[in-house]
């Protein structure tokens, strides 16, 4: 028999992360040893109060910021081993990353945008992929168009667009939804529900709203940057419930 | 309101500083210009009282007409004198003479020169009160071998001079060989003779040798203890025959610094003048600083107007801010330019311009002109913006969004204005260029108004085309740079008033400097031809002193058997034509003399009309066609000429020419000149050879030319690129002042740059969160910056080309008959533009490389 291997289906991993800004009486400790793995085809939601560290768990994660301790782990690439451009081509290469609002720049349409990533890098890509992203978006007809001349749910899906054009490794997502109405939420939930069924993707989403978070297979409840809880297979009810539970 | 222009101002001191430093250097240039010149005028002035001490009266010869500036005054009879002397209150007077162009040659063999001052020969007085030359060292010369030399020239270590050593001196009687006895002080205390450079002989030696026997340039009076001076001159005149004058100390200093004032007051005017370039084009930075800060300050502004500031509050506080930023940029300015000036005097010293010593001067004429200027400019500039804002409505701020710059409108009301303005500007500049003006200040000023609305037109009509055009000429970036230079690309055409704004200062820079080269080449084209067309000699034998070559050395030249030499000698000359015409008027105008039988073999003068053959040396006259029309005159008509001695001779009108080169419009003989010259030195003589082999003929020159170490001899090719090169001086002179035009450009664009970054921090994050890494983003805002002032530089270029190929059409034709542009080097124009752009772009580019991606995202 062999050495076991490490589990590789785990598309993003923190081990013992911990993360403190400031120092001395000032320091605040945003994340607190939290130990996470995503799993790779998984779609996962992460919940909690205002300042209990999901912001700062999706910098870390998504290689934008660096964890105090502990290790982050995108596939099996040790992210404190790397130098800043390194880190930056994991960004371009290997994650997606899909803000509350801003995500385009306004001076590239809608199809420039989503090729974004593999123009940095000098690469075509896979057009085969690109093409079913792009028809997964609906917005067919809008892709020779500026972010401002798209309602905010169409720049949002152009995000996701963007994000999964790639084939990164793992998408992350801090309160996509948070900035559109409810319908539109809903179709760009829809989206990335999609992305994650049909196209095999990883995404791990903020969310504020129990209805957000039901889209996704597993749910991660953060308090005071420690995991407190979880729930797979949530429903918007159960949901509630726990964070009720938590709320207390 | 003043509180709040205060604290904005702090809250963007960075952005501030930078664009206040382009005032700085706009006032340290009027200062600088204002401060040399005071510098000179006191020290020139000091001088001229200096010479003047121990003497109450100068009597000279009178000229007919002209300035003293213009001309050699003719000399006086030696007997004067003691006519002089005699006159009752008279104490002492004494004839002295002063003789431009007597040139000593040291003991390697090298010539004493200057870049302007005299190199002159004269005469020591045993009252040196009167001469006012000191004697420092040995004796002073007596007798035909012997002279002293000026104790500076004595003491300079780039000069080999020994008392007792012989040496070569080059007078207007030919090379002549003295024994230096003696080294003299100009003045007193300090040497005072501006850098002149001084050979003293005792009078009879002078007179014989500097070619005026029995006769003084001048003679100095010194009246007796408490005579009456205004009295004392009218019984001086009376002794005085017709042609001598008598003027009083005071009159001298005055005529002195009238002298001296004729190149400070264009040296400070051109100064200025740059100056002006320089604060025009920081108006258009500042303009654009203010109105980027206030699109910021949208939300600061619409809050303050919710809150109860009228808009006039609202403007005040703007234009207090302006006006702040203007006095600290008058003051630093102050300072910089008394820096500027003390380095202008240090840089004529280098240059061997020994300029009078003095102190700076800083008047209050000065400082009043460094605080108008510094506020006047930028509170200027501030004035739209400052309008602009206080139009923000009060719920401006709640609707987020981009700032107000970038849905600029981009409507009819800019076409109209900006065109209006354009018709204008240029109707002014044409004006300016082909108008009849009395005077160059009203035709200058007219130029410089035309130009500068030109230059408005061109930033209020810029936006309307500037997002085409940067696209059409960035477009290449994408090639080479797929995604940054395309967002190169795109950023510099996002915002075509902003991207105007920022092009506009090198657009400027660069239509100046267009404009200039395309003049020089145009000049120098032509040149070239002339010389090519009109000149058959081989030779062209030059000097570099004011005087001018001894006559003698074209008698030497044809006495060695060379060839044929023809010397040229320009003088003024006053023209009365009535006899031949009613409507004929009186002119003074530049006279050739030259051998006329013998032009034939050096020039192609161009005859249209009669001809050479047979020319009476005594009573001929050759005139240009264009004189000819002017004045009315033809084939056969008499004409007056009033030379600078007094002597009157009529001339007929024998052969009219249509070529022009370095001769003047009025050729006669020198035959005829020799007899009426103040002066005897030639302005430059052509040799035409009759050895065949050039390298021959050049050796024969130069074993006559060791009499004459001044002299420079050079074939037609180096002659014209000599004349190339002294005027490629002046290019590169003009072109360094542009530079700082240029200069304030690369501040703009780096404050604007810095700008803009600032307001795209979080466009800047994103990328940076999506994988563009900090080269690529570095090169993303180079090349946009590169995009940009190569969008001035090609408007700069085009604008130029056009000015200069209108200032080459309104110059005459007999100066400039070609227009020549100089291609490869306008390419090299927007190459530097390109260059500078990037350079411009450094600190900008670096600051947004370094931005933290998640202080950018999370900016708010
Ligand atoms: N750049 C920072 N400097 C200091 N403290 C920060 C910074 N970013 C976040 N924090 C703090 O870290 C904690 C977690 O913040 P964040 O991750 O943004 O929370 P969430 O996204 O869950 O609202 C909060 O207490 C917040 O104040
Ligand atoms: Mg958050």
């Amino acid at each position: 028999m062999s050495v076991a291997a490490p589990p590789t289906h785990a598309a993003a991993r923190a081990v013992a992360a911990t993360k403190i800004y400031g120092s001395g009486d000032t320091a605040v400790r945003a994340l607190d040893a939290i130990d996470v793995t995503f799993e790779q085809g998984q779609f996962t939601a992460i919940m909690g109060p205002s300042g209990s560290g999901k912001s700062t768990l999706m910098h870390c994660m998504a290689g934008l910021d660096r964890v105090t301790e502990g290790q982050v782990l995108i596939g099996e690439t040790d992210l404190s081993t790397l130098s800043e451009r390194d880190l930056t081509l994991l960004r371009r290469d290997n994650v997606g990353f899909v803000f509350q609002a801003f995500n385009l720049v306004p001076t590239l349409t809608a199809i420039e945008n989503i090729m974004l990533p593999m123009d940095l890098a000098g690469t075509a890509g896979d057009s085969d992929w690109v093409d079913e992203v792009v028809g997964a978006t609906g917005l067919a007809d809008r892709l020779k168009h500026r972010p401002s001349e798209l309602s905010g749910g169409q720049q949002q899906r152009v995000a996701v667009a963007r994000a999964l054009a790639g084939k990164p490794q793992v998408i992350f997502a801090d309160e996509p939804t948070g900035n559109v109405d409810l319908n539109t939420g809903a179709e760009i939930l829809g989206f990335m529900r999609n992305a994650v069924d049909e196209m095999g993707q990883t995404i791990v989403m903020v969310t504020h709203d129990a209805v957000s978070a039901s889209y996704a297979d597993r749910v991660v409840f953060l308090v005071d940057g420690q995991i407190v809880d979880e729930l797979a297979d949530p429903t918007p009810e159960r949901i509630r419930a726990h964070m009720n539970q938590l709320g207390a | 309101m003043l509180r709040l222009g205060i604290k904005s101002l702090l809250a963007h001191k960075v952005r501030f500083a930078l664009t206040a430093s382009t005032i700085v250097i706009g006032v340290a240039f009027v200062v600088a210009s204002f401060v040399t010149a005071d510098s000179l005028r006191s020290g020139f002035d000091q001088l001229a009282e200096d010479i003047n001490t121990g003497t109450d009266y100068t009597v000279r010869g009178e000229l007919p007409f002209g300035e003293i500036t213009e001309a050699t005054a003719p000399a006086v009879p030696a007997e004067l004198v003691d006519d002089i002397a005699a006159v009752d209150g008279v104490e002492i007077a004494k004839g002295g003479l002063f003789v431009d162009g007597v040139i000593p040659v040291d003991g390697n063999g090298e010539a004493v020169t200057t870049f302007g001052p005299p190199v002159a020969g004269t005469n020591w007085l045993e009252d040196e009160s009167l001469s006012q030359f000191y004697l420092m060292e040995g004796r002073w010369p007596v007798g035909g071998g012997e002279f002293a030399i000026d104790i500076t020239t004595f003491e300079d270590d780039g000069y080999d001079f020994e008392l007792g050593g012989t040496y070569q001196i080059v007078t207007p009687t030919g090379p002549r060989e003295f024994t230096l006895t003696g080294a003299a002080q100009f003045g007193f205390p300090e040497n005072a003779g501006v850098g002149a450079i001084f050979s003293l002989f005792d009078t009879a030696t002078a007179q014989e040798v500097l070619g005026f026997p029995g006769e003084f340039t001048v003679i100095s009076v010194r009246a007796e203890a408490g005579a009456d001076i205004a009295e004392l001159q009218t019984r001086i005149e009376a002794v005085l025959p017709d042609g001598v004058e008598v003027i009083t100390a005071a009159d001298s200093e005055e005529e002195f610094s009238d002298a001296t004032e004729t190149f400070i007051g264009p040296f400070q005017t051109i100064l200025l003048v740059f100056a002006f370039i320089v604060l025009f084009v920081s108006m258009f930075i500042i303009s654009n600083t203010f109105n980027i800060v206030l699109g910021q300050r949208v939300r600061e502004l619409s809050l303050l107007r919710a809150v109860g500031a009228t808009p006039q509050q609202v403007r005040r506080s703007v234009l207090t801010e302006s006006a702040i930023i203007g006095i600290v940029a008058s003051v630093a300015g102050l300072g910089l330019g008394m820096l500027g000036a003390l380095g202008i005097k240090s840089l004529f010293n280098a240059l061997g311009a020994s300029l009078p010593e003095g102190s700076l001067p800083l008047t209050l004429r000065t400082v009043l002109w460094a605080v108008a200027v510094g506020v006047g400019f930028t509170v200027l500039a501030s004035l739209v913006p400052a309008i602009k804002a206080s139009r923000i409505s009060p719920v401006a701020g709640l609707s987020e969004g981009t700032t107000s710059e970038e849905r600029a409108s981009l409507g009819w009301k800019r076409l109209v204005s900006g065109g209006v303005l354009l018709v204008v500007g240029l109707v002014l500049t044409g004006l300016g260029l082909f108008g009849d003006f009395d005077g160059a200040t009203p035709q200058l000023s007219t130029l410089g108004a035309g130009a500068a609305i030109t230059f408005v037109a061109v930033s209020v009509l810029s936006p309307l085309v500037a997002r085409s055009v940067v696209s059409l000429l960035a477009r290449p970036l994408q090639w080479i740079m797929p995604i940054s230079g395309r967002l190169a690309r795109a950023n510099a055409a996002r915002n075509p008033r902003r991207t105007s704004a920022t092009a506009v200062a090198l657009t400027i820079g660069l239509a100046l400097v267009t404009m200039v080269s395309i003049v020089g080449q145009s000049l120098k084209v032509s040149f070239g031809d002339r010389l090519a067309s009109a000149v058959n000699a081989d030779f062209i034998v030059s000097v570099n002193t004011q005087a001018g070559l001894p006559k003698t050395l074209s008698s030497d030249i044809r006495a060695a058997g060379i060839g044929t030499p023809v010397g040229f000698d320009f003088d003024l000359v006053q023209i009365d034509s009535s006899g031949a015409d009613v409507q004929a008027t009186v002119v003074q105008s530049t006279l050739t003399a030259a051998s006329v039988s013998d032009l034939d073999a050096v020039v192609d003068i161009g005859v249209t009309e009669g001809t050479l053959d047979g020319f009476d040396p005594q009573t001929g006259l050759l005139i240009h066609s264009n004189v000819a029309g002017d004045e009315g005159l033809a084939l056969g008509d008499e004409v007056d000429l009033t030379f600078v001695s007094g002597d009157r001779r009529t001339v007929t009108v024998t052969a009219i020419f249509d070529g022009s080169a370095f001769w003047s419009n009025w050729i006669i003989d020198s035959a005829l000149y020799e007899q009426v010259a103040t002066t005897a030195f030639d302005d430059i003589v052509l040799v035409r050879s009759d050895i065949d082999d050039p390298e021959a003929a050049r050796a024969a020159i130069d074993e006559v030319m060791t009499g004459y170490p001044q002299a420079v001899l050079e074939d037609r090719q180096e002659f014209q690129e000599s004349v190339e090169s002294s005027l490629n001086t002046v290019l590169v002179l003009v072109n360094v002042f542009l530079g700082f035009a240029l200069l304030i450009a690369l501040i703009g664009i780096v404050s604007t740059l810095t700008l803009s970054v600032f307001e795209r921090i979080r466009e800047i994050g994103l990328l940076r969160a999506v994988g563009m890494t900090r080269r690529q983003m570095r090169r993303m805002i180079r090349w946009e910056a590169a995009a940009v002032s190569l969008y001035g530089a090609v408007v700069g270029v085009v604008l130029g080309g056009a000015f200069g190929m209108a200032t080459v059409a309104a110059i005459p034709d007999d100066i400039i008959d070609t227009v020549s542009i100089p291609a490869a080097q306008l390419v090299l124009f927007l190459v530097i533009s390109v260059a500078f752009g990037l350079i411009a772009a450094l600190f900008p580019a670096f600051r947004a490389s370094r931005m933290n991606v998640l202080d950018a995202i999370a900016d708010e």
